[in-house]
């Protein structure tokens, strides 16, 4: 077979140094908050112009596979989403840490996330031309709709009062309501802080509601006593737990490799929806947001298949389906190379140096994220008067390394004050998260339909895909209530 | 003896002190050269965009013929001003350089803005882009006048970037010049537009050239009318709205400025640095990646005299449609 035949592509060693390089550099940017891949790729870029073509762009591949696993390490550890799409890993990664599970919560993202992201490579080399057309299929009736449906699990996101989670909803909401209006050009909340025209910057916010919240919250604890160091932090996940994760992990994958193709969005939303829909469908829904394993396995392997669903259109199509896509076809610019249907035709070399490079990315990660995951757990041991202010000083370099801009810190240091004192008052920062995610996908997309409607809302009805994600969201709020009045007849 | 030692350890001392002092001089008299410092880049948009990859490719060659190291400061927000702010905040001696776009330009012309077109004096223009209308394949229009004829009909979905952008007043000058109707509907960025574009959301577009020539290519789009004075040499067969009578023509141009004040030997030397950086293979095959010629590289005085032509006219376009006071 050609695919098999073609693995000889990456095997030289100057090909598979790179590749190692770059993983292992891309894994450690994942992991700093406030670095991400697609930074790091845009740094990169005039550097690898000495290298040959295929080689820069599998560098560049591999450091993405590699970046969006790092930012689950931080996430798990010290509550800072190193990157955006590990901002649902937290939710359950943390606690688990905190629980003294740090070496099983990093297992399972490593081997969850290894999953998700070869499953999706395998459907990219496979399927691509044929499914990057999905593309197409979605305007933005379809994104409203798939928001909506993402929305309507926000009540239930975290095990707290569904009342305060749709409060915590409405205030992320609200946080994306901040900018330029795209439709309108009309700037809302900006109070002339240039700054804040193109919105607020998601990572100083999710910095500051996950790891700033998280110091005021060990510096109000006020005992003396040293906690027994549980050496149990340290160990990898059993057999039977990722066993039973299985289901979700495929869940997730299939949910991040489809998101991961639309244009729009990519592993952020993956991975909240990936993260709804195991709790949906998981027998422990109680312990969500408690340091459940199943929570930590989602989120990974759905931000993962992200990153292979991405490379898709970005591919087959020429269209970046993540911010961090559109860095790499940046890369195919300056060394003359086109993406899009002839890729296929014209350079199967080319595509195949990809597709192995991000393969071998995976395997790398593999490797490293199980034999850190014993290293890294040691973490969760550090004493808090060490760890913490370290924690913040990651925090700070972290929103201002951005955009180099200190309005980013102020947002970061606003946003642990509130999110401290939300977290006081019961909330949970998930739903605020997923608020802030979806919000300006949710706005756009239906002041674009609009227009696109001619002002007529009743036009959603002649859209099969949107009616679908419509029907989903009806079912997934009304089927218990529906179910109940069923059951109650019954019984009368 | 022991004083001895004092007194030669003292001297010793004291030649070195007067060695690090001559060192300051001899730095002082260096600073006249230029530059005596790296070079910092000001960009407004994100990393990886195109003004950055633009930027940092012209970078590359740069560096070696200024002889200096340049960076890259990204300063986001409000359309360019925070960038536009930032620079003012500078001294006017060359070791700041803004990357400009249209997006400054409009801005600007919008009012209100930290800087005036006319506290810039252009280096050299990196890029240019003409905007060119496309329609998807399957659909009626074949020419540009079709497009023109259906739009008084119902107004034509024509798709670009945010409101208040080079895209939206293009395509609002090409519907009033056309005596025409569109209904703009704004999009995140080039892909986005496309995407809508095959998937038959939007009626047409005005897009750059390479953000749709794959799928001109695989016949999902068409090209219906240029954006420029001639028409592009990829395109031979594709006429300019000039052509039709229809005064408007728009490009993403980018390129390099500096405040005045600036002094003009300078700016000479600066614009030399960009120019042979631009010639040296590295930006060409750039270039020719991002589906562009080496047309697109201009001097000072070329380029100077465009940025103040497109704010001339962007100024004039914000006035008619309401947009500017």
């Amino acid at each position: 077979m050609e695919l098999i035949s073609k693995i000889t592509l990456i095997l030289d060693l100057t090909t598979f140094l790179l590749i190692l390089g770059s993983t292992i550099v891309g894994v450690l940017i994942g992991a700093l908050p406030g670095l991400s891949s697609g930074m790091a790729i845009a740094l990169l870029l005039p550097f690898t112009i000495y290298l040959e073509p295929n080689q820069a762009i599998a560098a560049m591949a591999a450091l993405y596979c590699g970046g969006t696993f790092g930012g689950s390490i931080t996430a798990i550890l010290i509550n800072a989403p190193g990157a955006p799409p590990a901002a649902a890993t937290a939710f359950d990664g943390f606690p688990m840490a905190q629980n003294g599970q740090a070496g099983k919560a990093l297992g399972m993202a490593a081997v969850s996330s290894v999953i998700g992201g070869i499953i999706s490579l395998i459907v990219l080399i496979i399927f691509a031309p044929t499914l990057a057309k999905i593309a197409y299929k979605f305007g933005p009736p379809e994104y409203f709709a798939l928001a909506i449906f993402g929305l309507s699990m926000l009540a239930s996101i975290s095990s707290k009062s569904p009342v305060k989670n749709l409060i915590g909803g409405l205030i992320g909401l609200f946080v994306a309501t901040i900018g330029v209006h795209l439709t309108t050009g009309i700037s809302r909340f900006t109070f002339s802080i240039d700054e804040l025209f193109e919105g607020v910057s998601f990572v100083p916010v999710l910095i500051g509601l996950f790891a700033m919240s998280e110091i005021f919250v060990q510096a109000s604890k006020s005992e003396l006593l040293l906690e027994r160091i549980k050496f149990s932090a340290i160990k990898l996940p059993s057999i039977t737990e990722f066993k039973n994760c299985g289901k979700t992990i495929l869940r997730s994958t299939g949910i991040g490799t489809f998101i991961g193709i639309l244009p729009a969005e990519g592993g952020t939303v993956s991975a909240m929806i990936g993260y709804n829909e195991a709790r949906r469908w998981s027998k422990n829904k109680d312990n969500f947001g408690k340091g459940e394993i199943e929570g930590v396995a989602a989120p990974e392997a759905a931000n993962n298949s992200a990153t292979g669903g991405a490379m898709i259109p970005t591919l087959a199509l020429g269209i970046p389906g993540s911010a961090t896509t559109a860095v790499i076809l940046g890369g195919f610019q300056i060394h003359g190379l086109r993406a899009g249907p002839y890729l296929f035709e014209q350079q199967p070399d080319l595509l195949y140096t990809i597709f192995y490079g991000m393969l071998l990315a995976n395997f790398i990660f593999l490797i490293f994220g199980l034999l850190g995951a014993k290293i890294f757990s040691r973490i969760s041991l550090i004493p808090r008067g060490f760890l913490w202010p370290s924690v913040f000083v990651f925090c700070l370099v972290g929103s201002y390394g951005l955009s180099q801009s200190m309005v980013d810190v102020y947002i970061m240091l606003i946003s642990g004050v509130v999110g401290f004192f939300l977290r006081r008052a019961g909330f949970s920062p998930a739903p605020i998260i997923m608020g802030i995610v979806l919000g300006q996908l949710v706005e756009n997309s239906l002041a674009q339909s609009i227009i696109i409607f001619d002002q007529n809302l009743f036009m959603f009805f002649t859209r099969p895909i949107a009616m679908t994600f419509f029907i989903l969201t009806f079912l997934s709020l009304f089927y218990k209530p529906i179910k109940n009045l069923f059951t109650e007849r019954k019984r009368i | 003896m022991i004083k001895k030692i004092q007194s030669l350890f003292l001297s010793f001392a004291l030649i070195i002190t007067s060695f690090i002092g001559l060192g300051q001089v001899a730095t002082i008299a260096v600073a006249d050269e230029f530059p005596a410092k790296p070079i910092e880049v000001v960009t407004h948009a994100g990393l990886g965009g195109g003004t950055d990859t633009t930027a940092r490719m012209l970078l590359i060659r740069t560096r070696k013929n200024l002889k200096n190291n340049a960076y890259i400061t990204p300063k986001k927000g409000d359309g360019g001003n925070k960038a536009m702010s930032y620079v003012k905040s500078k001294p006017r001696d060359g070791h700041t350089v803004l990357a400009i776009t249209p997006t400054h330009l409009f801005r600007m012309a919008r009012g209100g803005a930290a800087l005036n077109i006319d506290d810039f004096v252009g280096v050299a223009r990196t890029t240019v882009d003409p905007i060119v209308i496309f329609v998807n394949a399957k659909s009626p229009y074949k020419t540009i006048e079709d497009l023109i004829k259906a739009g008084n009909k119902k107004p034509i979905k024509y798709g670009g970037t945010n409101v208040g952008s080079v895209d939206h007043i293009s395509g609002l000058i090409f519907a009033r010049e056309a005596k025409t109707k569109i209904a703009f509907v704004p999009f995140e960025g080039g892909g986005a537009i496309m995407t809508n574009l095959v998937g038959a959301q939007i009626d047409a577009a005005g897009l750059n050239l390479d953000e749709g020539k794959d799928q001109l290519e695989s016949g999902e789009l068409r090209v219906l009318a240029v954006m420029a004075d001639e028409r592009l040499s990829a395109l031979p067969d594709t006429p300019t709205l000039k052509e039709k009578g229809i005064n408007a023509s728009f490009a993403t141009v980018r390129g390099v400025v500096v405040l005045k004040g600036t002094p003009a030997d300078r700016i000479a030397k600066l614009e030399k640095g960009f120019l042979k950086a631009m010639a040296h293979p590295v930006y060409q095959n750039y270039l020719t990646g991002a589906g562009l010629d080496a047309s697109s590289v201009a001097g000072s005085a070329a380029w100077d005299a465009e940025i103040k032509k497109i704010y001339k006219e962007a100024r004039a376009a914000l006035v008619s449609l309401g947009l500017a006071k």
